[in-house]
């Protein structure tokens, strides 16, 4: 089980992913507005997202757990 | 009269000499040389051996062992060379000295008698002006010889290598532990590369902090590669093995002079000066918000595309790398739209101005490729220090005296700009592509700060900010910045290698003197 966290604040944009969906290492799973700039959240690991604990249109603090990657 | 018995004892005195050699060769003995084979290691012996050109190497202080200055129990039987190889050798025909600590040899630990032969190196390398390695596979200071206040007369190896620093290139091969106050020494190296799960580093060895503070830890959980490479920033790179360690120890030496009176040798390249590259749209997106990999772009530009990346693992959002630019070795400081959107935080400005600094000590010119939408701003990084970590990146640009060519792709917002050596920091060249957006802030942030009373008046606030978003946008223009003569001109980015070549060819035979100072007072 992997937490997958922000590496800055901003305001989280997108969630391209879902709850169940199996992803590679490397995949995008949301979107971060910050800084001019989309920042993709990617994850460290391959496997399924377990859980996602943020909501479109909110803003993230740096190192807040975003997913759980299972 | 030839007189025999004196020549037959010649004889007898040279085969004993070869015989003491020989035992010197040994290093810790059979058992020992297995064991360090088996953990992967290579023995100090095999690594010099790699480090020079073959048959250069010319060994000083083999027969010495150890000794005991308080009359202690010594081992000078097991104890060749006391733990340490030490000499000097060619790389690529350059002369460099070498200390290689011996594992096999009471744990590599650093002895009185042989820090005194890697002193005599440190020493030699600053009179001759040559560069000095140190292979680290060491256990520390002997603490048999060193426990007790006699600790009161030491310390002089950090010292003497701070001496050296800014004079000569100074590379920590990390090849086993390097454990307590001898972490210092790649604390202070220009280099140091790590070898995975066989090297480490730490302040205390893990038996030092369960005894001084209780904690329970490994040597490599608390100063592998993993560690130093990829979250302190203390390594330089981490590699798969020995052979691939003096690789890059190579490797990294041949990026600059043996000193810092000299430029580092230029090498031949076949790749055109004026070679176009056409590609550079494919990887750079219109869109100024979506992200790429600036590592492409940096080997589409380089001589052959070869890039030596430092901290390629630390502090992603900026890459620093040696390259070739028709043959001259070059500094690189690149923004990485790829993580964190190229923006800059602490750790970011750190590498930079390291980087920045060793390249200015040692006459390798400097080429700054901003995309970059400034430093990260907010509670968290005001915590970290936000503000004296960006300065010393500020500090280093402006110390810079070599030549420096600038060139931006995109974004050049704010401070952002400034330390990606924006034309107050007198860059030699200042050029830009046309999709580059230089200001001090981006269109929305602007209007935020400037129209907030007019936007909260309109009919449609929503509307009105979106008009004033792009007024705003529509002075966010490289040609405006050229129009003024801020930028040297706005070039096809296919032509970005050569524009880059000549800039540094024009600026080849710069001298910039300073105003007199002890030294400035330098943000840490």
């Amino acid at each position: 089980m992997t937490e997958v966290k922000a590496e800055l604040v901003g305001n989280l944009w997108k969630i391209v992913v879902e709850v169940g969906q199996a992803v590679e290492e490397d995949d995008t799973l949301m979107i971060l507005e910050s800084m001019k700039m989309e920042i993709p959240i990617t994850t460290p690991i391959s496997g399924t997202v377990k859980e996602i604990l943020v909501k479109e249109g909110e803003v993230v603090q740096e190192g807040r757990t975003v997913a759980i990657v299972e | 009269m030839p007189d025999e018995s004196a020549s037959a004892g010649l004889e007898q005195l040279t085969d004993d000499l070869h015989a003491r050699r020989a035992k010197a060769l040994t290093m810790g003995g059979e058992e020992r040389v297995t064991q360090q084979h088996d953990k992967k290691k290579l023995t100090a012996r095999e690594r010099v051996s790699l480090l020079f050109d073959a048959g250069t190497f010319v060994e000083l202080g083999m027969l010495a062992h150890q000794h005991s200055m308080t009359g202690g129990p010594t081992e000078p039987d097991r104890t060749p060379a006391d733990g340490v190889v030490t000499g000097e050798g060619l790389i690529d025909g350059r002369r460099v000295y070498c200390a290689a600590y011996d594992f096999t040899v009471m744990a590599g630990s650093m002895g009185m008698v042989g820090e005194q032969k890697v002193a005599r190196l440190r020493k030699r390398a600053l009179l001759n002006r040559l560069p000095m390695v140190w292979l680290l596979d060491s256990a520390g200071a002997r603490i048999q010889e060193a426990a007790g206040s006699t600790f009161a007369g030491s310390g002089a190896l950090f010292y003497e290598q701070v001496q050296m620093s800014g004079v000569v290139p100074q590379v920590a091969a990390m090849l086993g532990p390097c454990a307590a106050g001898t972490a210092y020494i790649p604390g202070l190296a220009d280099y140091v590369p790590m070898v995975k799960e066989t090297s480490s580093m730490a302040l205390g060895g893990a038996r030092l902090v369960k005894a001084a503070t209780g904690e329970e830890t490994s040597d490599h959980a608390m100063g592998g590669s993993q560690i130093h490479c990829y979250i302190s920033g203390v390594g330089d790179l981490e590699v798969d093995d020995d052979a691939a360690c003096i690789a890059a120890t190579r490797e990294f030496l041949s990026f600059l002079p043996s000193n810092n009176r000299e430029m580092a040798p230029r090498r031949d390249t076949q790749d055109l000066r004026d070679r176009r590259i056409d590609d550079l749209g494919k990887l750079v997106p219109v869109n100024p918000r979506a992200a790429y990999d600036m590592r492409k772009v940096l080997k589409r530009l380089a001589d052959d595309g070869h890039v030596f990346e430092i901290k390629p693992a630390w502090a992603r959002n900026i890459v620093t790398a040696f390259v070739r630019f028709d043959g001259q070795s070059t500094g690189v400081v690149a923004s990485q739209p790829m993580i964190k959107g190229g923006a800059l935080d602490i750790d970011a400005a750190d590498k930079a101005a390291r980087f920045i600094t060793l390249c200015d000590a040692f006459n390798v010119p400097l080429v700054f490729l901003q995309d970059v939408p400034g430093f990260i701003v907010g509670t968290e990084v005001e915590k970290q220090g936000i503000i004296r970590h960006g300065a010393k990146m500020l500090y280093a640009v402006s110390e810079a005296t070599v030549p420096k060519v600038t060139v931006v792709l995109r974004k050049a917002y704010g401070a952002g700009y400034y330390v990606m050596c924006g034309r107050g920091y007198e860059p030699d060249a200042l050029v830009a592509w046309p999709s580059a957006e230089i200001s001090v802030m981006g269109p929305e942030g602007a209007v935020d700060i400037i129209f907030p009373k007019q936007i909260a008046a309109a009919d449609d606030p929503s509307a009105a900010r979106k008009e004033y978003i792009e007024a705003v946008r529509k002075t966010i223009d490289p040609y405006i910045a050229a129009s003024w003569a801020f930028v040297d001109d706005i070039i096809d980015p296919a032509d970005t290698r050569r524009v880059i070549i000549d800039a540094l060819e024009g600026a080849a035979t710069k001298r910039q003197r300073r105003v007199w100072r002890k030294h400035g007072v330098r943000p840490v």
